[in-house]
């Protein structure tokens, strides 16, 4: 079997330039090929599209939780007429929470209409109205599960059980990564998890290559990057040599066996890494303007503002695939405190992101996406014997921005009955969401499949339609 | 059926039986026939089932404005304006361009693509003048010509009826039914009589391709190769002297009897069970409760191996032993095997959805582990490519529509291992009075994340964590308790994962109803349509009952009792009789495949007509005979397939030929090295640092995974899951990999970078990819670290000179002494690195005994804090060997130990 050189690369450092491996090697695996031909080999190395696409790359945030689309971007009136009226719902399809005794409960935030689109926008959002035409307001995506962990595993997977490769994994598969040194696909979360964990940014079944590389809040940004404390550089680099002289001399008994070079190559990566990740964490050189912009001086706006500028700097340098995770949505009561909290922190970090973008002229060819799992249902249930004015899981209904990157900007798209119960116009599952992603990318996620199982396998699973009326 | 396989017989040649085979022969080449003809047999159906859905079905929504259900609409073509077709000229016709996928592409999706016969069909019509007789006329062709077609390229396969006549009556190409063929029964004769019959098969095909394969491999290998393989461990360096010494002609089939006796032959090939029935500790979800008793299933499957159990009752344990085996207690833990996928139901989910989910679970994974086969894919639609009908899916599902889960109080039985239960028990009771989330203001101000925060939500906060915490460390007691994760046949029942115990109803609550099964449109619950009564797959049956006829014997399609007890004891009935075609061909496959790193069928968990068919059909036939013959001894198998010269054969050098000829090995000339498994990175490391514990059995252990990891916090419903702390001390932790804990959202990072397969899907084959992040664990994480100071410390507590310690340390990792230029490298390195290491005093450093935590409270949007103890490393906790307890010698030997363990060497088995 010919040398398998995909897997000579691999995420952070896995570009060849300066390699000085070839000496270490006893055969001549590497003779007869150039650097380049490696490079184009290489399962990050940039493909061509499917179809023609301005979106290069993807900035997704995440809002964990479920953020509701009624106290946000698809104001109700009808509530305020509702609010506090009773009424029972049975329903052998409800969940116990949505079951029994329910009342409904108005938006407790003023909405105002921004931008030349007069997209409407509750009151908390104080700067996002700056680049109100730069955003497509997607009100008709409908999910299925009413559950975090599966709500979660259906918005980044596409399958409700998990298991199954995130978006950006099977972006980067489809699309290659723009930067070798680099994963294609990284994800921001926070310093906590979201339910479900780390199969929502999964490889699935598929290669390892397209796992999402977490850079990790606090701590380690990734795991065992450096030793323990107190092996120094140069205590690393003897252990190495003598590891590659063992290497070397097993290579020559088993000439044969072509793993064994990926392997001695990945030491020598991991050697290199171990200066290149901190330069590229370290933003210590963005101006104060840019920091200030992004509320990096704010205990509120800090944290997400920190990841904001982090994935900005990650596209810059050709990550196709950067996912910021925010939690704490999930406002089953008091969601007047809950959710201004939560939408003042993300709205001057996202606003300067989408501005950040555009000043560098990156916005055409940035997506960007907000979501969460699911939207909020116009009703509430009693919990602990008291009304309380929040809002429990709704499958049927939520909001979502598009921004940059070939959408239709400046628009609504689809729209909820008047309750904001759930979407009647426009009306699409996740998975034509993602075909529509994919195709905002140049992908046809038709197309976009991996031999598994026995099947060819899809991010849509069976397929779906392009929601025609996102694209610009 | 006589199933005497082998017959030694002297004779040069070697003589097969004629394959039987039940669907009728299949005549390869197209019928002579007309283009009228062509067009109602295969061109019109093909249009039907690809291209109707889009362009015709719904008139009011054609794609692309293209109407394929006429001749004209076809010619007048789409949106672009063309013609749709060119009769006589198939090459100028779009729709032969678009199946053609040159430029178009159609029908868009890869599965949905026509191969090349139905593409050469359509061809064949359109050059021929693409003739639409009427319907009349299609019916009369069809009537008169069908039993031509019927022998060409496609048989048509009595199932119980799919949801469309066209399905029902659709054909499949003969290959793609291997599956469903009897096993046949192989007679062939050997010679010489001692030659093993797997040779015979293997080196028929290498003499056909003509190739020689590669001699046996030598000793130290083979003895390398066969502990790993039967023990997932290393040999000892005197086990390989022995082995290397011992020059009689029954050496190999003595180690192959020693090890397969060994309890550690169980733990590995349980663990191959394991990854397939995605056995975990934990449930999954948004709470990702603990299954505190799941452990006792994970014994079980060890001991079933290790005892020898005949695949048939391990099978028919699995699925029903509740009902077929009442009395025996391991049979009662087995049926945990029906419970071992992802499930919850909370507040959050809906009951009715929360069921089918089980249901759908259940039916998918029996036919995965057992049959080979994704029965899933026929709950929405019949299945696109297999003889699965949907109402076959439905049938199969009705068998689990009694099945209820239950904790079973199942006392111990004394081969159960119950040691450190008083210890456990008295933890969780200790924690249980303490009061759980402490404020901030609790630890020294200097380490506050924050100055201040709101009272209110921190109360809030600290309540719903207290609450959550409360509800784990009671799962966390019933982990003492005799309980089995069971399932017992009976009456509809609710269950939820906030109930701690699901136990078995009063007798007076086993009176009920079970749910009818309906067959469920689209597969979904919203849209149940007709009812179906429980039944197994239909192509099987139908062809045993075919091959049956005339035999004397008289077969009816096996049915199952619609009662509410006895569904599964009848379907474990099912799939172990002995003419089921699937059940011994999938377990022979699975076995070979763990031994060679392939299996015989590419696909494992797949025997339709997509997963990859068998390279030697006749040796899996055999194989499956042999297991039968055999009452089904696995055991019997190994030995079989150890001893046999393709098992033994060395991985190189290769030859250019065999490199030419088979790439992919194939053929087997070669033995394909494989790099070893996560867990066995990991048993190997704390093997030869000596540090490996290995007692058997008993409630999960906690190995120390990467600190980082372990802090992390993860949410939870309503929380954040509490820290992972290790066991207390390094014995308790360092057991094999088998019985550490496996909780669905907190894997270990150092086993799941070397492919530790998910734990929510069947793993029918481990990859064994090489990624950085490897190298990152191996070389710098703290478990490195200590199994090298472990390892370091006992070379030097077993040998006075360092060039002794280096020549042991060779020997016990690598299975072989150190070569002299080795030897002499490693002594430039060990002084080297003595010299960094009297220089620096290496710092001390402790765990964490707390951890603090910061959450976003949802009733006020604003952040809290709290303190979360940690218990284990406050209280008892004992560290593994550090650096400050050893002399820079140590240390500087310790440098070479981590550079051995990360070898190349180490890591793979040749």
């Amino acid at each position: 079997m010919s040398i398998d050189r995909r897997e000579f690369m691999y995420g952070l450092g896995a570009s060849l330039g300066g390699v000085a491996l070839t000496d270490l090697l006893s055969s001549d695996l590497l003779a007869n090929n150039t650097n380049d031909d490696l490079k184009n080999d290489s399962p990050l190395a940039a493909k061509p599209l499917h179809v023609p696409a301005k979106a290069k790359a993807c900035i997704m945030l995440y809002m964990a939780g479920g953020p509701s689309h009624i106290d946000t971007f698809d104001p109700k009136p009808k509530l305020d007429e509702l609010d506090m009226k009773k009424f029972v719902r049975k329903d052998k399809f409800a969940s116990a929470m949505a079951s029994g005794e329910r009342y409904f409960v108005k938006s407790p935030f003023n909405f105002r209409q921004v931008g030349e689109s007069g997209i409407s926008m509750c009151e908390h959002f104080r700067h996002l109205g700056s680049v109100a035409d730069e955003l497509c307001v997607y009100r008709g995506c409908q999910a299925e599960s009413i559950n975090h962990p599966t709500a979660n595993y259906h918005m980044n997977t596409g399958n409700r059980f998990g298991g199954d490769p995130a978006i950006g994994a099977w972006v980067t598969y489809g699309l290659g990564s723009e930067n070798q040194d680099l994963p294609g696909f990284i994800v921001l979360p926070e310093v906590a998890y979201p339910q479900g964990g780390s199969a929502n940014w999964s490889n699935g079944y598929l290669p390892p290559y397209f796992q999402g590389t977490t850079l990790r809040a606090k701590g380690s940004p990734i795991l065992n990057l450096f030793p323990p404390t107190g092996i120094s550089r140069d205590h690393q680099r003897k252990n190495l040599d003598l590891l590659a002289r063992l290497n070397e001399q097993h290579a020559q008994a088993h000439p044969d066996h072509d793993e064994l070079a990926a392997r001695i190559q990945n030491y020598e990566m991991t050697f290199r890494m171990q200066m290149q990740v901190p330069e590229i964490l370290d933003i210590k050189n963005e101006t104060q303007s840019t920091r200030e912009a992004y509320g990096l001086d704010d205990l509120l706006t800090q944290d997400f503002g920190r990841r904001c500028l982090m994935a900005r700097r990650l596209v810059e340098q050709g990550v196709r695939f950067v996912q910021v995770y925010t939690a704490g949505w999930d406002s089953h009561d008091y969601i007047e405190r809950a959710h201004s909290q939560r939408i003042r922190s993300i709205d001057k970090p996202m606003t300067a992101l989408i501005q950040d973008l555009k000043q560098r002229g990156m916005l055409d060819e940035t997506l960007v996406i907000w979501t969460g799992e699911f939207g909020r249902s116009p009703d509430n249930g009693k919990r602990g014997g008291g009304q309380r004015a929040g809002r429990d899981h709704n499958a049927k209904a939520m909001a979502m921005l598009l921004a940059g990157g070939g959408v239709n900007a400046g628009h609504y798209v689809g729209a909820t009955d008047e309750l904001g119960e759930k979407a009647v116009e426009c009306v699409n599952p996740i998975r034509n969401f993602h075909v529509t992603l994919l195709r905002l990318m140049g992908l046809d996620d038709n197309k976009l499949t991996f031999f598994h199982g026995g099947r060819f396998k899809q991010l849509s699973q069976t397929g779906g339609e392009l929601i025609e009326e996102l694209i610009g | 059926m006589n199933r005497n396989a082998i017959k030694t017989v002297f004779l040069a040649c070697v003589l097969f039986v004629v394959p039987l085979c039940t669907f009728g022969q299949q005549p390869s080449g197209e019928p002579t026939a007309d283009a009228e003809e062509v067009f109602a047999q295969r061109v019109l159906p093909i249009f039907k089932a690809r291209c109707f859905s889009c362009h015709g079905d719904e008139p009011d929504d054609l794609r692309g404005e293209f109407d394929m259900r006429t001749l004209d609409s076809i010619l007048k073509g789409g949106e672009s304006g063309d013609p749709g077709m060119v009769p006589g000229n198939a090459d100028q016709s779009l729709i032969f361009q678009a199946i053609n996928w040159d430029e178009l592409e159609m029908p868009p999706k890869e599965n949905d693509r026509l191969n090349a016969d139905q593409i050469q069909y359509v061809k064949r019509w359109i050059n021929d003048g693409a003739p639409w007789p009427s319907e009349q006329r299609i019916a009369e062709i069809l009537r008169t010509t069908d039993a031509k077609w019927n022998t060409h390229e496609g048989v048509k396969v009595k199932t119980s009826r799919g949801l469309s006549d066209d399905w029902t009556n659709r054909r499949y190409k003969l290959e793609d039914l291997w599956a469903y063929q009897p096993i046949r029964n192989v007679e062939f004769e050997i010679q010489p009589a001692s030659r093993n019959p797997i040779d015979v098969f293997i080196n028929r095909k290498l003499t056909a391709a003509g190739i020689t394969p590669l001699p046996k491999a030598d000793r130290a290998a083979l003895i390398r190769r066969l502990t790993y393989d039967l023990t997932g461990l290393p040999p000892t360096p005197e086990s390989v002297q022995a082995f290397v010494n011992d020059t009689s002609d029954d050496a190999i089939q003595k180690l192959i009897n020693q090890l397969l006796a060994s309890p550690r032959y169980g733990e590995q090939w349980g663990k191959h069970w394991l990854d397939v029935v995605r056995y975990a500790d934990s449930a999954g979800f948004s709470n990702d409760f603990a299954r505190p008793n799941a452990w006792r299933y994970r014994d079980y499957v060890i001991r079933s191996f290790n005892m020898d159990k005949p695949y048939d009752r391990f099978l028919q344990e699995q699925i029903a032993g509740d009902e077929l085996f009442p009395e025996d207690p391991d049979s009662q833990i087995a049926t945990g095997f029906l419970r071992m996928g992802p499930w919850e139901h909370t507040a959050m989910s809906v009951a009715a959805v929360t069921r089918q989910q089980f249901l759908d679970d259940v039916t998918n994974q029996v036919g995965v582990t057992f049959l080979a086969h994704e029965l899933r894919c026929a709950s929405c639609h019949d299945h696109k490519f297999d003889p699965i009908p949907t109402v076959d899916y439905y049938r199969m599902q009705a068998v689990f529509a009694s099945t209820q889960f239950v904790d079973r109080f199942l006392p111990y039985q004394s081969h159960e291992n119950t040691t450190g239960f008083e210890e456990g028990k008295t933890r969780i009771e200790n924690l249980q009075k303490l009061k759980g989330p402490k404020s901030l203001t609790t630890i020294p101000r200097d380490q506050w994340p924050v100055e201040s925060w709101d009272a209110d939500t921190e109360t809030k906060g600290h309540k719903k964590v207290a609450n959550k915490r409360t509800q784990i460390l009671n799962r966390e007691l019933k982990r003492f308790k005799p309980f089995a994760l069971s399932v017992y046949s009976g009456p509809d029942r609710d269950f939820t994962s906030m109930k701690i115990y699901a136990m078995m109803p009063k007798k007076k609550q086993m009176k009920g109803n079970v749910a009818e099964t309906r067959i469920l449109t689209g597969g979904s619950i919203e849209s149940p349509s007709e009812p179906v009564t429980a039944g197994v797959m239909s192509v099987v049956e139908s062809q045993r009952v075919k091959l049956n006829v005339g035999s004397g014997k008289r077969v009816t399609e096996f049915k199952i009792p619609n009662t509410i007890a006895g569904r599964r004891a009848a379907l474990a009935k099912w799939m172990t009789l002995e003419d089921h075609p699937l059940t011994a061909r999938v377990i022979a496959n699975r076995v070979w495949q763990f031994h060679f790193g392939k299996g015989l069928a590419g696909n494992p968990n797949n025997f339709g007509a997509t997963g990859k068919k068998p390279t030697h059909p006749e040796l899996l036939d055999f194989l499956a005979s042999y297991l039968i013959e055999n009452d089904w001894s696995l055991k019997k198998l190994h030995r079989l397939i150890l001893t046999s010269d393709t098992w033994q054969r060395a991985t190189g050098p290769n030859l250019p030929s065999i490199a030419e000829t088979d790439p992919d090995n194939l053929l087997y000339a070669r033995f394909t090295p494989r790099r070893l498994s996560a867990e066995e990175i990991r048993d190997s490391m704390l093997f030869v640092s000596g540090e490996l514990n290995l007692t058997e059995g008993g409630i999960p252990a906690r190995p120390e995974i990467n600190l980082e990891v372990a802090m992390q916090p993860r949410h939870i419903m309503g929380s954040v899951a509490p820290a992972y702390q290790p066991s207390p001390t390094p014995s308790q932790r360092n057991r094999r990999t088998i019985y550490a804990e496996r909780i669905r959202t907190l894997r270990d990072p150092m086993l799941e970078v070397f492919n530790q397969p998910s734990l929510d899907l069947s793993c029918e084959a481990r990859d064994a990819s090489t990624i950085t992040p490897q190298a990152f664990t191996l070389l710098n994480s703290q478990n490195s670290f200590d199994r090298s100071l472990a390892m370091a410390h006992r070379l030097s507590q077993s040998h006075n000179s360092i060039e002794d310690q280096i020549r042991s340390g060779f020997k016990i990792a690598f299975g072989r002494s150190a070569s002299d230029q080795e030897l002499k490298q490693c002594l430039v390195h060990y002084r080297q690195m003595l010299i960094i290491h009297q220089d620096s005093l290496p710092a001390l450093s402790k765990p964490p005994t707390y951890v603090i935590r910061e959450m976003v409270e949802e009733m006020t949007g604003l952040a809290f804090f709290w303190v979360e103890d940690l218990d284990v490393y406050a209280g008892d906790y004992q560290a593994d060997l550090k650096p400050w307890d050893v002399s820079p010698e140590v240390r500087a030997l310790a440098d070479i130990c981590l550079v051995l363990f990360n070898a190349n060497e180490f890591v793979y088995v040749y």
